[in-house]
């Protein structure tokens, strides 16, 4: 917990480096409209120019770079999904991103968690083969191949699940609360329509939520049965599994509290790297969803040489996944007595 | 005299030992088998490419005569993709430029994190403190996220997606370099101190780097897999902005367009990029039993 | 309880020619190979042997405690006459090729039929402290989990009896106690008063040496009139009656009352308990997790665990080995009060044979999987009759050093052991004879048994 902090300085650091490894010319971009032209575009350099501080040593700008971060000044973005203030920009992606990476975490850790004890449990058995077989074979597919192969089932060939998007446009032509691709007032479309209730919507856009999140679970899924497994393995071969069940407690307590929870240990523990690679298979899977959320953006950032928009998503990825970690740091110490803070 | 015999015997015994185990996991050989199969198609095709009737091994032929994606037939084993490539041909392209991509971003990267790894557990203390530190801070940031940050700032090229997979990876080896050789030093310290006469520097080089090294290796066979699938990721999200270029993860972009009427187009390369992940995958965990004391005896 | 077992005559484990073989990928190891052996009433057995000889194989083999790349080859375990292990016997007998999986299957319905007695009727204690404790729970609830699922009704009763006494009761029990101790008067007015569930409740309070006598009189007189929901009463009550736990999962929110009650009262009878074995702060203790105990308090942990259903049976696998010598000593002293107060069966394995010297009554030698000697402990010590016994006796040189280190020669391996006799290659007296059959067990003399062909077998 205490390196929270100089976690972040070292992630303002790292994007910081990046922004001036091209020199100065990449910051300006991320602060200067592309629509400005001559003297106009001097004069906003020049400003700019005193603001960060650029005649200055580099360590020196990058606290006034902090301080305008800090401040909330992010810099502009400008690609076909959106221009404006980058900030702007990560109020109307992120909603979907979250509502996108929550359905995916709750798949997983519904899913993964009990095959993962049951494929232990039941080891070298045909349902445990059949799903080691599977998850590595979800765990060896990009993300991407396993949404077209959900696309082609679902979409194309069953026709029961839409492609693309958060929302099918027809149904949303007009509403009062729905403007340019953006519900109000949290920006998650379910939410939205739920709060106005409006079912219809509500359930267009659940169906529109779920192949992104099945395919974005079945990737870390994989992964989280195959660690799961094994530490289980691990864990009913320790001595205090074996005295639980000398005491005499039943098979099923043994292996669900006993057992069970002590495998999750080091679950917790590798969960941050679980959740990076979550992260970023939400930039590949809005990518092929055309999901517009924080990846899809940094995607389209990247392929319209938007500074604003690369720098502005790392930045948030990376205090996305440090907050992530600091809340896995608490309850990790919360499930395992030994840590105390 | 003897008692050397018997340590080469013992050896030798062990090496039978790690065979046998090896040999009697039947995915794990699998695994092996297709990984040879990349390999010499890599080794082929770098080296003499002459054996193959390829008139440009290095990149793609396109047929804009007729672009649209054509049904796997006599003529194209795998059919053909956006504008009018054989995925054949293209396939075994591509499979040299991933193979040595991923190639060449373990092995440097293995090799970073190992050195650091042994530097921090070395010095220990403060040294360790730093170096770890730092590990921690490139993972705050998710690793495509900050493989595709720096291949860009870098320019988007296959070199600095190359370089920028490296400075993505070698944290996680420098982590597990590091709790590797901690483990093995705890152990290694002990008997050699009973051998005495050694410098510790002596001893962390003779003793404690080989004996980390089985590990890390297991560790770079699998990971040659996640790379592979992370580049193919990158491709895929357009991140190289060069056509033509015999790469799994651009072959399966060509054929997104056709996803509804021609899925073969992005199938069959997809299927390439899987069955590598694959097979280093099994073969890994093969090597990893092998390695593994405990995994070596259970049955 | 007691009293028929001081009558039954019938030994309390009886183990037949066990063979018990370990399949790996490095081979099979034949850990036990013919192993003939009974544990009697009342008795403590010493198990010794040098490590690697297969004596926590035995000792997890009685409680049924085996991992699934064992297999039971032949010969049988009767416990109380029950022979537990037969299930696996016969798969091995059956199958052409020794599968793990089947065997787990067979294991785990073994486990299902043995969880009923272990705990209960048997119970066994790891050698190793620091890891037969679960880190994640308190100590409490890991003393508790024994009395939870095999004594609810004993559970249920002293919350009862806590309930139903009212404060004219506890003042007459003090009065009781006073003029008469804790005897028959009390017992028979608890029963008249029907809470028998406070016997055990104040007795021990009453026992505890610390405490000053107007201390114990009032906690005495605090054992009473504690409120109780009518809801929860009822299911308390028909525990009480049928010692059975109740389906929670059909009683969602009473049964947590109830079940929440059972374990209250669970942490309560093991802090007793351990006060009574003498550990300081007991009330503290059990909410402590196993991290913040040293390797001594958590190996007292694990006895009471395994004691505080006053099991027939205690399988002690050297409880004494990972610890210092001194508190090696304080553990054993605890074992040799626990034989006093609680009138159990041990048997005690242990590589140390000064230490089975201190507490045991007859001694079982094993080697290489096999029992080689056998005899109450007078005759092992002053006539060891096998020659790997006699060796050992000769390697307890002095006080210090009496780990059974010095002897000569390696054990064999045991994945081709030797076909005739298992210490063959090491013995001094070989014969031919020796080398071509395992030599049966022969007496020697007051039930003392020597598996030795020094000693008989010349007639074959
Ligand atoms: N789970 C197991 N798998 C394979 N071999 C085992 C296993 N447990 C014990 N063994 C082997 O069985 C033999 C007896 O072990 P053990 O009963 O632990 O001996 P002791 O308790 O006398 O030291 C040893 O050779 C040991 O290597
Ligand atoms: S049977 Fe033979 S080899 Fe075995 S102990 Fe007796 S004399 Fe020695
Ligand atoms: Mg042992």
């Amino acid at each position: 917990m205490l390196l929270f902090i100089p976690t972040l300085i070292g992630l303002t650091v790292i994007v910081f480096t990046l922004l001036h490894i091209g020199g100065t010319t990449k910051l300006l971009a991320m602060y200067l409209s592309p629509r400005l032209t001559g003297a106009a575009r001097a004069h906003v350099i020049a400003e700019l120019d005193a603001k960060f501080h650029l005649n200055q040593p580099v360590y020196v700008q990058y606290f006034y770079w902090l301080i305008q971060i800090l401040e909330g000044n992010w810099g502009i973005t400008n690609t076909p999904l959106y221009s404006g203030p980058v900030t702007q920009a990560i109020a109307i992606f992120f909603p979907n991103t979250l509502i996108l990476t929550i359905f995916a975490a709750i798949i997983i850790w519904l899913v993964s968690i009990p095959l993962g004890v049951h494929t232990a449990v039941n080891r070298d058995k045909p349902s445990d083969n059949a799903i080691r077989v599977a998850s590595l074979t979800f765990y060896a597919m990009p993300w991407y191949l396993i949404g077209v192969v959900l696309i082609i089932i679902f979409a194309v060939y069953f026709r029961i699940l839409p492609i693309a998007g958060t929302v099918n446009p027809s149904l949303v032509v007009g509403l009062s609360w729905y403007h340019n691709g953006i519900s109000y007032p949290t920006h998650i479309l379910l939410i939205d329509a739920l709060l106005h209730g409006d079912f219809k919507v509500a359930w267009n856009a659940f169906l529109h939520l779920i192949m992104p999140s099945v395919t974005l679970s079945l990737g870390v899924m994989a992964a989280l049965i195959r660690l799961m497994r094994g530490t289980m393995l691990e864990t009913m071969d320790q001595d205090f599994v074996n005295f639980a069940r000398a005491k005499g407690v039943p098979e099923k307590v043994v292996i669900n509290l006993h057992a069970k929870n002590n495998a999750l240990l080091p679950v917790v523990t590798n969960f941050g790297y679980l959740v990076a690679g979550l992260l970023g298979g939400v930039v590949v899977i809005e990518d092929v969803f055309s999901y517009p959320g924080i990846g899809m953006w940094l995607t389209s950032a990247m392929l319209n040489n938007d500074m604003g928009g690369i720098m502005g998503g790392t930045l948030l990825f990376g205090l996305i996944l440090v907050t992530t970690s600091l809340f896995l740091d608490i309850l990790y110490a919360k499930i395992d007595p030994r840590i105390r803070y | 005299m003897s008692a050397q015999k018997t340590a080469k015997e013992d050896k030798h015994r062990e090496l039978k030992l790690s065979m046998e185990v090896f040999f009697s996991n039947k995915s794990a050989v699998a695994g092996l088998v297709i990984f040879l199969f990349y390999f010499f198609d890599a080794i082929i095709l770098q080296f003499f490419p002459q054996v193959m009737p390829f008139k440009h091994p290095y990149s793609l032929t396109p047929n804009y005569v007729n672009p649209i994606p054509l049904p796997p037939s006599k003529k194209f084993p795998f059919g053909t993709t956006y504008p009018g490539v054989n995925l054949l041909t293209a396939i075994i392209k591509s499979i040299r430029l991933d193979f040595w991509l991923s190639l060449a971003v373990v092995v440097p990267g293995a090799f970073l994190g190992v050195i650091i790894g042994i530097v921090a557990t070395y010095f220990g203390g403060l040294v360790d403190e730093v170096l770890m530190r730092i590990t921690d801070i490139v993972f705050s940031i998710p690793y495509l996220v900050l493989a595709i940050a720096i291949g860009y700032v870098l320019g988007r090229t296959l070199d600095s997606m190359m370089i920028a997979l490296i400075l993505v990876w070698w944290p996680l080896y420098a982590r597990y370099a590091r709790s590797v050789t901690l483990e093995v030093k705890e152990i290694t310290f002990i008997e050699a101190a009973r051998a005495a006469g050694s410098s510790k520097m002596k001893i962390m080089f003779r003793h404690i780097l080989p004996n980390s090294l089985p590990p890390v290796f297991v560790q770079m066979s699998l990971d040659l897999g996640t790379i592979m699938l992370t580049i193919s990721a990158l491709a895929f999200i357009g991140f190289l902005p060069a056509a033509n270029l015999p790469e799994l993860g651009y072959l399966t972009s060509l054929g997104y367009n056709y996803v509804e009427t021609a899925p073969w187009a992005m199938i069959i390369p997809g299927m390439f990029i899987v069955l590598f992940a694959l097979a280093v995958n099994l073969m890994g965990d093969g090597f990893r039993d092998v390695i593994d004391p405990r995994r070596r005896s259970a049955l | 309880m007691m009293e028929n077992r001081k009558h039954d005559s019938s030994p309390i484990v009886k183990i037949e020619n066990l063979h018990l073989h370990y399949y790996t990928r490095r081979g099979i190891y034949k850990a036990l190979n013919g192993v003939n052996l009974e544990i009697r009433r009342g008795e403590v057995l010493g198990v010794a042997g040098e490590s690697g000889c297969g004596k926590s194989t035995l000792g997890r083999a009685i409680m049924g405690i085996i991992p699934r790349n064992a297999a039971i080859v032949e010969g049988k375990i009767l416990v109380d006459g029950v022979d537990y292990l037969k299930p696996l016997r016969e798969y091995f007998k059956k199958a052409k090729k020794f599968k793990p999986t089947k065997n787990q299957d067979l294991l785990k319905k073994v486990n299902e039929e043995m969880s009923k007695i272990r705990g209960q009727k048997i119970s066994m204690v790891f050698q190793e402290p620091m890891t037969t404790l679960n880190p994640l729970l308190t100590v409490g609830y890991q003393i508790s989990e024994v009395l939870f699922y095999h004594n609810p009704g004993l559970l249920a009763s002293r919350r009862l009896a806590r309930a139903r006494a009212t404060k004219e009761d506890t003042k007459n029990i003090v009065k009781i106690l006073k003029e008469e101790g804790e005897g028959e008067r009390l017992r028979q007015y608890l029963k008249n008063r029907n809470i028998m569930g406070l016997e055990d409740q104040i007795i021990s309070i009453w026992r505890r040496k610390e405490l000053h006598d107007l201390k114990k009189e009032q906690m005495i007189l605090e054992l009473c009139c504690e409120p109780i929901s009518s809801m929860a009463r009822g299911y308390l009550e028909q525990i009480e009656k049928t010692n059975s736990l109740p389906k929670f999962s059909k009683l969602p929110i009473v049964g947590r009352i109830v079940k929440r009650e059972l374990l209250k009262e669970a942490f309560k009878k093991s802090a007793e308990f351990l006060g009574l074995l003498g550990i300081p702060d007991p009330d503290k203790v059990v909410y402590m997790y196993p991290h913040e105990l040293s390797g001594g308090q958590r190996q007292r942990i694990v006895i009471t665990t395994a004691m505080i259903n006053n099991p027939n049976l205690v399988i002690l696998d050297e409880p004494t080995s990972a610890l210092d010598v001194t508190i090696q000593a304080q553990i054993l002293e605890l074992v040799k009060e626990l034989k006093e107060k609680i009138n159990s069966t041990y048997m005690f394995i242990s590589h140390d044979l000064s230490v089975l010297s201190e507490v045991s009554d007859r001694i079982a030698i094993m080697y290489a999987g096999q029992v080689v000697e056998v005899g109450p402990k007078s005759a092992i010590f002053n006539s060891p009759k096998h020659p790997y016994t006699q060796m050992l006796m000769e390697a307890i040189p002095t006080i210090e050093a009496h780990e059974l280190k010095g002897i000569k020669g390696e054990v064999p391996d045991m994945r081709n052991p030797p076909k005739g006799c298992m210490f063959y290659p090491r013995c001094p007296y070989a014969m031919p004879i020796c080398k071509e059959k395992r030599p049966p067990l022969f007496k020697v003399g007051e039930d003392h048994y020597v598996a030795c062909y020094l000693y008989g077998g010349e007639k074959k």
